[in-house]
């Protein structure tokens, strides 16, 4: 007999606090144990968590209307550029935009933390000026207290699965996935594998549009695919199936985030990025989706790339999977090359771990997708077309 | 009992000199090889951590200038911020001494003082800012 279960039979079962939940590394003995079917049967959601770097991320922030009046067209929090071209007082500050004072010290990240802390920003603007907006210019602050909205809303989070960033050259290079030391010095990775929100759900069975999530210690939404989404899994030359395109989209109210889970990143000689926390839970629906959640490091396989080769298709240097990762080295033509996470695996589980807790509390409802994902999404190049 | 780490710098006169069996032997120093980078022939760099009398380890130094061997004294130190670290290991394969690594069970890194050799190299790795160093 197969199992199946609504999001109705599980909700209900939260509410009463009566739902099973264990988080992504939790049900892997358990599956062992037991086997996919009574596991089904038995455990009712699975939460996943990761914590990493996401470029792709930034807050919509409504300032309110001065007396006079301005139609913002350009502003500066802290220095730092947010885009202002919507309507008058609406601006969206990127995560990965620098200071114009301080550089890559100081960006969008650091404001977007530094209004979760709480902490005072400053704010100018300038505009041309209109009859109904006469004010051209304005200097002042603002906290999260302050302003209206504050909404942090990341078009590209949670990337199901990413490169092993290393460096054949004889020189180091400093790149989004961190320093690489010279001559396979050491490899990067970015990945927390078993606990990973997307490498839990591969073919989003249970995650699509209008899924609720943990989002930097509040709750948010997933709102769309994520951009360059693509969920097609490939095989590599032995047969093993790999699903890495997935993305996600992302929502929530940033006055309610922390800075436990919402963090600035400086990548030295790259850029800064912000560190978002997120949480994924998954209804067990079915078997189906309890063999997915079962997934282990050793399963998850990635491909090392070289970043040393200053182009878009960079060279392949074959596959590993996580557990080798995880263990610290591995073997890359022959040399021993120690890695690195980047992502934090102790805060992934952490964030799972504190989802499973709000779920047995009943403070944390599953939402059914809206809509789901498509099936297929092409990855499309930027062509130079004159 | 006093602890001192020290750079010493060979040139080519004096690689070939057995400095760190004189170090035990002689001065009764506890030596630890913290780094170790030699082109025969050439001179080379040694990172050491002494332990001993007072004493003695200054006596151990002014044998080691004597024979012409530069001597440098680590003063610096290395300070890691607990509570700015989130864990991410982005420091840890940028250690080539491994003092930095991350636990097998907790995942949260582990700071092995010890070992370090101030080198630098995981303050700028850290995206956080958490590592520090201090003069
Ligand atoms: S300074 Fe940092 S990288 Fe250098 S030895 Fe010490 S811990 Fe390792
Ligand atoms: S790079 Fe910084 S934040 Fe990351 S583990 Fe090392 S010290 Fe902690």
């Amino acid at each position: 007999m197969t199992i199946k279960k609504t999001y109705e039979e599980i909700n209900k079962k939260i509410k009463k606090g009566e739902a099973v939940v264990v988080t992504a590394e939790e049900i892997i003995p358990i599956v062992e144990e037991k086997g996919v079917e009574k596991a089904a049967e038995e455990i009712d959601v699975v939460t996943t968590g990761t914590f990493g770097p996401m470029c792709s991320s930034g807050a919509i922030i409504n300032f309110g209307h001065s007396d006079p009046p301005i139609r913002m067209q350009k502003v500066w929090l802290n220095d730092v550029e947010a885009y202002a071209g919507l309507a008058a007082v609406d601006a969206y500050i990127g995560a990965t935009q620098i200071s114009e004072s301080r550089g890559m010290e100081y960006g969008g990240a650091h404001v977007i933390e530094d209004l979760i802390s709480g902490r005072e920003i400053k704010l100018r603007a300038l505009s041309n000026g209109t009859d109904c907006y006469p004010r051209r210019e304005i200097e002042t602050h603002i906290t999260k207290e302050s302003i209206n909205q504050a909404v942090l809303f990341n078009p590209r989070n949670s990337y199901q699965n990413y490169n092993v960033a290393i460096n054949t050259s004889d020189r180091k290079i400093y790149t989004y996935m961190g320093i690489l030391l010279p001559k396979m010095g050491n490899a990067n990775y970015c990945t927390s594998g078993q606990l990973s929100p997307l490498l839990n759900d591969p073919k989003f069975i249970t995650i699509g549009v209008g899924t609720r999530i943990f989002l930097g210690g509040a709750q948010g939404y997933v709102v769309w695919e994520g951009t360059q989404f693509c969920p097609m899994s490939l095989k590599t030359d032995d047969g093993k199936t790999v699903y890495r395109g997935g993305t996600l989209a992302v929502i929530g109210d940033l006055k309610e985030m922390s800075p436990d889970y919402i963090r600035a990143a400086i990548f030295k000689g790259y850029g800064v990025s912000l560190l978002v926390g997120i949480g994924v839970p998954i209804p067990i629906l079915n078997s189906e989706v309890m063999k997915y959640v079962a997934v282990k490091d050793e399963d998850i396989y990635t491909e090392i790339v070289d970043y040393s080769f200053p182009r878009l298709n960079r060279p392949s240097l074959g596959w590993v999977n996580y557990k080798q990762l995880r263990e610290g080295r591995i073997r890359v033509r022959g040399k021993d090359v120690p890695t690195s996470p980047l992502s934090s695996y102790a805060k992934a589980r952490e964030i799972a771990q504190k989802l499973k807790e709000k779920i047995l509390k009943g403070e944390f409802l599953l939402q059914e997708p809206i809509q789901k994902f498509p099936k297929e999404r092409e990855f499309k190049p930027l062509l130079e077309i004159r | 009992m006093l602890k001192k780490k020290v750079i010493f710098t060979f040139s080519s006169e004096n690689v070939e000199r057995p400095v760190t069996y004189q170090l035990i032997k002689k001065y009764d120093l506890w030596v630890n090889i913290l780094q170790a980078k030699f082109k025969p022939s050439l001179g080379g760099k040694l990172v050491l951590e002494l332990k001993g009398d007072e004493k003695q380890i200054k006596e151990g130094l002014d044998f080691v200038r004597q024979i012409g061997v530069q001597v440098e004294l680590l003063e610096q130190e290395v300070l890691w911020d607990e509570k700015k670290c989130v864990d991410c290991g982005a420091c840890v394969s940028i250690c080539s001494t491994g003092v930095l690594s991350l636990d097998k069970v907790t995942y949260k890194l582990k700071f092995d003082y010890e070992k370090c050799i101030v080198c630098g190299n995981c303050v700028e790795a850290c995206p956080l800012g958490a590592i520090k160093v201090t003069f």
